[in-house]
């Protein structure tokens, strides 16, 4: 068996719930669907047990009804796991990663800034990548977000 | 009085102090500027300097569009410039925004925040294009003061 | 953060990083206790730009996302895309796609070496290993039609093909470079006012690179064997023989070290790829319209690991691409490498990073004290502060800037 499988069957033998939501797409790529509740323990035990020690990065997409925040971890020898969680449109809240990785702090702000998720647990700290100037609720990820915000010639002559 | 204009402008097309700023470049026209200074292209044998304050130069190098964030700062940096004093336009999102033209943090090209005495496009603009550019200001400074807009080659 | 007597700001404008980026300090006498970085100056947009925008659009503005590492960022979103949508490619594409992506690792380090050198007063060093960079950027040119932002890839494959003549020029070039690289290598490790300035500075333990997730030739220098070429091999890596370099330094020497093993890797690896270079096409027909899926691609940029994510939605414009590049995943860690180090350290540990903040998107403010007194230092200004700091401690480049000479003039 793959190690990729290997993964596969261990996260699906400890959470059932995932039994149909990975798919190992190829080399070195896995990609599973948790549920907000179940992410916790689930990255939790992908990060202690099973040697994702690395985050690379954090993904934030404006799906529609949810925002979607894809977690990407991996092994030291090149093993991603892919992690795609959602949270409602209407009122969307996650849980900082920070204590695990104190780096993903970059990560998480620009979720903050730029699709308006805020991120509970997220240490004090500058803004980013957005300027301090930006205007209120204006999140440019999001998929209904079409201005451009105007440096005409107008205000600087 | 016509004579110490003239001793000025001697000097300052003997020996321009140019200031350089990167008002949200992509970093292409910013190494290709250091390259000018380098031994094959050589620009500091037109008596051109890179200087740190804006109180001290004549010329303002710019690289890159115009971002949000960066604006204030160029205008500033613009203002605290002494008279006579020139804008160089270096790379094409520098003279119109190029492919970042219509991304929401950008504005525009640097003439959307200072007035711009000279175009050098590309992407990036080459070291040839560069002191071609420069040469081209140079010589126009002997003719006359305002500088009118001029563009470079793009070689 | 609490110790700190005052904070200096060095203000968005860096005639010497090129970049503007803002990074508060918060010394106590001379020593840098805390530090706050506000990134942000070049951000533009570019992801939601790209979902605006066809494959082919997005493969132009990627590659500007930077434009020392513009191939590496076109490479990655260019893999990203033929994964989804199921390409396989030509190996000549890959082999090409890997020499462009050596020349340009070249390049890069050349120009670290420059630049490394100007921050600490070693001029002299700026000048020749730029001179020898253009080396580089005629091949570049040569091969591609352009100095910077070569456009070499599509999505399917590579835009131009190599000729039977233009690999010994290629060769050439190469062998003068090692002859160039073998010297500064000599200099760096034998010279001691180099080791001097550069042993002990900007520490960062194999601990913290793990801990803080750091990529690239700075982490490599911390001892930890990390580099996507191997780890996750892309393009034609998986077929070349090649070694990652790693120092136990964990300092600024380390990583100069590293960059100059890496130049020596280029150098082999490049000759690998000419004489194995496979016949065929150099592309395969790519879909206007990418079906439904995503992908993450990642490549070995020279600053490090950049990370691409693609979602498609089965038209000809992304649904959303995410570019984490190197920089903001090594820029967190500077604040841990200058804690209790001395203000004339800052330059050049920053530099070490290699920093791109063009990449990340993305200025250092050391402000004086608890009152109104801001005191902006330029970064030239700071620059200087440093050389004289340490000049005062000995170590000074004025007879090495005399008396260097590379090889070859």
């Amino acid at each position: 068996m793959s190690n990729e499988d290997n993964i596969k069957q261990q996260l699906i033998e400890k959470f059932s719930a995932l039994s149909d939501k990975i798919i190992v797409k190829r080399a070195r790529r896995i990609f599973a669907e948790v549920s907000l509740a179940d992410f916790p323990q689930v990255f939790d035990f992908a990060i202690k047990k099973l040697n994702f020690s690395i985050l690379t990065a954090i993904t934030g997409l404006d799906e529609g009804t949810v925002f979607g925040v894809i977690y990407h971890l991996s092994t030291e020898n090149g093993i991603m796991l892919n992690l795609h969680t959602t949270t409602p449109r209407d009122n969307p809240l996650i849980n900082t990663v920070t204590n695990y990785f104190p780096a993903a702090d970059a990560y998480e702000r620009e979720l903050v800034d730029l699709l308006g998720i805020p991120v509970e647990g997220l240490p004090q700290g500058n803004r980013y990548p957005l300027p301090d100037s930006w205007p209120a609720n204006q999140y440019p990820l999001r998929k209904d977000w079409k201005g451009q915000m105007p440096v005409n010639k107008e205000e600087s002559k | 009085m016509a004579l110490i204009k003239k001793i000025v402008n001697w000097a300052r097309r003997k020996s321009p102090w140019i200031l350089h700023f990167n008002s949200g470049a992509c970093n292409a026209c910013d190494i290709e500027l250091v390259a000018s200074l380098t031994p094959r292209y050589d620009v500091e044998r037109f008596g051109i300097q890179i200087k740190g304050s804006p109180r001290h130069a004549d010329i303002l190098v710019c690289t890159g569009p115009v971002t949000m964030q960066t604006k204030e700062r160029l205008i500033r940096i613009y203002e605290q410039m002494a008279e006579p004093k020139f804008v160089i336009a270096v790379g094409t999102c520098a003279c119109s925004g190029g492919v970042f033209k219509n991304c929401y943090g950008v504005g525009g090209g640097i003439d959307s925040a200072i007035p711009v005495s000279l175009y050098i496009p590309g992407c990036p603009a080459s070291p040839n294009a560069i002191i071609d550019g420069v040469v081209k200001l140079l010589s126009s400074l002997e003719e006359k003061t305002p500088v009118k807009a001029v563009e470079a080659e793009v070689l | 953060m609490s110790n700190y007597d005052f904070i200096v700001p060095i203000g968005p404008q860096h005639p010497a990083l090129k970049e503007p980026e803002t990074f508060l300090l918060m010394m106590s006498g001379e020593k840098i206790k805390g530090m706050n970085v506000r990134l942000g100056y070049n951000h533009r947009g570019i992801e939601k730009a790209c979902e605006g925008q066809t494959y082919i659009q997005d493969l132009y503005l990627i590659e500007r996302v930077c434009g020392i590492c513009s191939h590496s960022h076109a490479s990655c979103f260019a893999q990203a895309v033929e994964e989804i949508a199921g390409l396989e490619l030509p190996k000549r594409a890959l082999y090409i796609r890997t020499l462009i992506g050596e020349l340009e690792r070249i390049h890069s380090h050349l120009l670290w070496l420059g630049v490394a050198g100007h921050e600490i007063g070693f001029d002299t060093l700026l000048m020749y290993t730029w001179r020898d960079r253009e080396i580089v950027m005629d091949i570049l040119a040569l091969l591609t039609g352009n100095r910077v932002n070569y456009s070499i890839n599509t999505i399917g494959g590579v835009r131009r093909d190599i000729t039977t003549e233009q690999i010994p020029q290629i060769l050439k070039a190469i062998d003068t470079l090692e002859e160039r690289t073998k010297y500064y290598a000599k200099v760096a490790t034998e010279d001691t006012t180099i080791t001097a300035r550069l042993s002990g500075i900007g520490l960062l333990s194999h601990d913290n690179v793990l801990k803080l997730g750091v990529v690239g030739p700075t982490a490599r220098a911390s001892g930890v064997k990390r580099d996507v070429r191997k780890d996750d091999p892309y393009a034609a890596y998986g077929e070349i023989d090649f070694n990652v370099i790693t120092d136990d330094h964990c300092d600024v020497y380390g990583r100069t070290l590293v960059r100059v093993g890496e130049l020596m890797e280029s150098y082999k690896i490049i000759r690998q790829v000419l004489a194995k270079l496979p016949e065929g096409p150099i592309t395969v027909k790519a879909p206007r319209k990418i079906p439904v899926g995503q992908a993450v691609s990642r490549y070995e940029a020279p600053r490090g690991e950049d990370l691409h994510y693609v979602k498609s939605n089965g038209t000809d414009k992304p649904d959303r691409v995410k570019v984490r590049a190197p920089t903001l995943a090594n820029v967190q860690a500077v604040a841990e490498m200058l804690k209790d180090r001395y203000l004339a350290d800052m330059p050049i540990v920053v530099a070490a990073i290699d920093p791109c903040f063009s990449c990340t998107d993305r200025m250092t403010s050391i402000s004086t004290a608890d009152k109104d007194d801001k005191t902006f230092m330029s970064w030239p200004k700071l620059r200087t502060y440093s050389i004289e700091w340490y000049s005062r401690q000995g170590v000074d480049f004025s007879d090495l800037n005399k008396k260097f000479k590379a090889p070859g003039i």
